[in-house]
C-alpha cells in the first residue's frame, strides 16, 4: 500500500496546542468542507477543554475509529462524571488498534493518529498513535511521508523560548510544515486549542498573515548574517 | 508408491518419469485448434519495433541498425519523468522508433488500438551525438516478451563497445533486510552493475538476497552474458505512483558519467518536473 503524502504536524506549547496539516487537493467539484481532518473528539461544556486529533492513512479507517472514540468520551462521561483524559482516549484507541491486529480475519487500522488536548490539571498533552496500536507521548512530533525531515527540523527548533509564547509556538508548527509543504502557506490548515479555551481553527487569510511574518523574519535574518560575513 | 497415513496406497509423483508418461503424452498430442490458439496468442504477444516515420517495422534490431555508445533506459513512470525532465530537456533528442507490445497489464483487450502510456516504448537519439540512446518504457513487458524485446532491441550479436544505464523503481516492501522498514529511508537508490561495467556507483550496490526483477533484470542479465558494461539504478520507494520525491531520489545519477553531459539546465528540470506532476495528480479519497 502506499504511503500518504499530507504531513500533520503536532506541537505541545506551554500554553497552547497546536495542529497543523498539509492541505490536499480537492477535485473541482467535489465540496471542500467534507475532506475533513482535524476532528473533535471531546469537547466540554463548562471548560470547554477539546480532545483534537488528526489522522493520517485509510479515511475511511479514520472514520470508523473517531466514531468509536467519541462514543467512548461520552459514555466515560456518563459514568464517571468526568471528561476523559487525553491520555485515556489514547490508550482507548490504541487498544481498539491492538485488538485488530490479533484478531482472526480482521485487517489492522491502516492509521496513524496525532492525539492533542488539555487535562484537568491544566497541562497540554500530545500523543501519537501507529496501527500496531503502540502509543507514545511527545512534545512535538510530525506523522506522514517527510514526517523524518520534520521532526529532525522540529528536534532543532524545539526550545523552552520557542513554545514559551502562543504566537511562537504557531509559527514553530508552520514553519515545520513548510519545511516539506510543496506550495507554501496556501495548502496548511491549522487548528489550536489554548488553555481553558474552545478550539480555534484558523482561516486561510489568518495562515498567510503567519507565513508572511516567517518570511519577514527569515529575511531579516539573512541580512543580519550577510552584514555580519561583510 | 507411498503409503499414507491411513494405510492407503497411492501413487506417489515421481520426477524421474516413470514409463506410464508415454502413454500420457499421446494423449496430450496438440490438435489443430489448440495450435491456432497458441499462433494466435503468440501473434497478440508479439514485440514489434517500428520505425518513427512510416511506422513499419525494423527489419534487423536497432542497435544493428544505428551505432550505439551509450544507452540509458528508464523502466516505470517515475524513471520516465526523471529522464524526461532532467535528460531530455537539455538537449535535442530526436524520436528514432518504438517497441509496441500488448499483454494482460494493458487496460484494453483491442491491440490494434493501443494508446502510447500503455503499449509502448520509445527510443530516441540524441541529434548533437546520434549515438547516444534513451529509452522510455512505461508500458509493463511480461516474462515471455522480455527476450524478443532484447532481441529486438540489441540484437543476437550485440556490439560491446556501448554503455548501458538502466533507470527503474521498486515498492520498499520488496526491499530485504534486517532493519524495520519504517526506519529505512524511503525513497533510496541501489545499484546492480556487471562485471565489465568498471565505473563505481554513485550509491551502495544492492544488498543479498535482494535480486532485481522483470525487464530491468533481462537486460542486465543479457548484457553480463555479452560482457557489455551495464549499471541499473533502483530506487526502492514508497510511493509507486507518479512521485516528485521519488523522481528527485534519482538526482545523485547526474553526476555519474553515465549522464555527464547530457544534463544542463537543472533549475529549469525541477520546473519542468514540477509541471508533470501537477498535470498528473489525481487526488483519490482513499487517503486523508
Amino acid at each position: 500500500m502506499d504511503v500518504c503524502t499530507f504531513e500533520k504536524v503536532g506541537i505541545r506549547g506551554t500554553n497552547i496546542v497546536v495542529l497543523g496539516v498539509e492541505k490536499k487537493s480537492v477535485a473541482k467539484l467535489q465540496d471542500e468542507r467534507t475532506v475533513r481532518k482535524i476532528c473533535a473528539l471531546d469537547d466540554h461544556v463548562c471548560m470547554a477543554f477539546a480532545v483534537l486529533t488528526i489522522f493520517i492513512g485509510l479515511t475511511a479507517d479514520a472514520r470508523v475509529v473517531i466514531n468509536r472514540a467519541r462514543v467512548e468520551c461520552q459514555s466515560h462521561k456518563l459514568t464517571v462524571e468526568g471528561p476523559v483524559t487525553v491520555e485515556y482516549i489514547t490508550r482507548f484507541i490504541a487498544t481498539l488498534k491492538q485488538k485488530y491486529t490479533q484478531s482472526n480475519g480482521r485487517r489492522p487500522f491502516g492509521i496513524s493518529a496525532l492525539i492533542v488536548g488539555f487535562d484537568d490539571d491544566g497541562i497540554s498533552r500530545l500523543y501519537q498513535t501507529d496501527p500496531s496500536g503502540t502509543y507514545h507521548a511527545w512534545k512535538a512530533n510530525a506523522i506522514g511521508r517527510s514526517a523524518k525531515t520534520v521532526r529532525e527540523f522540529l528536534e532543532k527548533n524545539y526550545t523552552e523560548d520557542a513554545i514559551a509564547s502562543d504566537s511562537e509556538a504557531i509559527k514553530l508548527a508552520i514553519k515545520a510544515l513548510l519545511e516539506v509543504v510543496q506550495s507554501g502557506g496556501k495548502n496548511i490548515e491549522l487548528a489550536i486549542i489554548r488553555r481553558n479555551q474552545p478550539l480555534k481553527m484558523f482561516s486561510a487569510k489568518e495562515v498567510e498573515l503567519y507565513v508572511t511574518e516567517i518570511e519577514k523574519e527569515k529575511e531579516e535574518a539573512e541580512k543580519k548574517k550577510s552584514k555580519k560575513s561583510v | 508408491m507411498a503409503a499414507t497415513f491411513f494405510g492407503e496406497v497411492v501413487k506417489a509423483p515421481c520426477r524421474a518419469g516413470t514409463e506410464d508418461e508415454e502413454e500420457e503424452e499421446e494423449g496430450r498430442r496438440e490438435t489443430p485448434e489448440d495450435r491456432e490458439v497458441r499462433l494466435q496468442l503468440a501473434r497478440k504477444r508479439e514485440v514489434r519495433l517500428l520505425r518513427r516515420q512510416t511506422k513499419t517495422s525494423l527489419e534487423v534490431s536497432l542497435l544493428e541498425k544505428y551505432p550505439c555508445s551509450k544507452f540509458i533506459i528508464a523502466i516505470g513512470n517515475n524513471a520516465v519523468a526523471f529522464l524526461s525532465s532532467f535528460v531530455m530537456n537539455s538537449g535535442v533528442w530526436e524520436e528514432v522508433g518504438c517497441a509496441k507490445l500488448w499483454n494482460e497489464w494493458c487496460r484494453t483487450t483491442d491491440t490494434t488500438h493501443l494508446s502510447s502510456t500503455e503499449a509502448f516504448c520509445v527510443f530516441y537519439h540524441l541529434k548533437s551525438n546520434p549515438s547516444v540512446f534513451l529509452c522510455q518504457c512505461s508500458c509493463y513487458v511480461a516474462e515471455d516478451q522480455q527476450y524478443q524485446w532484447l532481441e529486438k532491441v540489441f540484437g543476437s550479436c550485440p556490439r560491446r563497445n556501448m554503455q548501458i544505464t538502466i533507470l527503474t523503481c521498486r515498492h520498499v516492501t520488496d526491499y530485504k533486510t534486517s532493519e524495520s522498514t519504517g526506519s529505512l529511508p524511503s525513497p533510496f537508490l541501489r545499484a546492480l552493475k556487471t562485471q565489465n561495467f568498471k565505473d563505481s556507483a554513485c550509491c551502495p550496490l544492492l544488498e543479498q538476497p535482494n535480486i532485481v526483477h522483470d525487464l530491468p533484470a533481462a537486460v542486465l542479465s543479457y548484457c553480463q552474458v555479452w560482457k557489455i558494461p551495464a549499471i541499473l539504478y533502483l530506487c526502492y520507494t514508497d510511493v509507486m505512483k507518479l512521485d516528485l520525491i521519488t523522481v528527485e531520489a534519482f538526482k545523485p545519477i547526474l553526476s555519474t558519467r553515465s549522464l555527464k553531459g547530457l544534463v544542463k539546465n537543472i533549475p529549469q528540470s525541477t520546473e519542468i518536473l514540477k509541471k508533470l506532476m501537477t498535470t498528473n495528480e489525481i487526488q483519490s479519497n482513499i487517503y486523508t
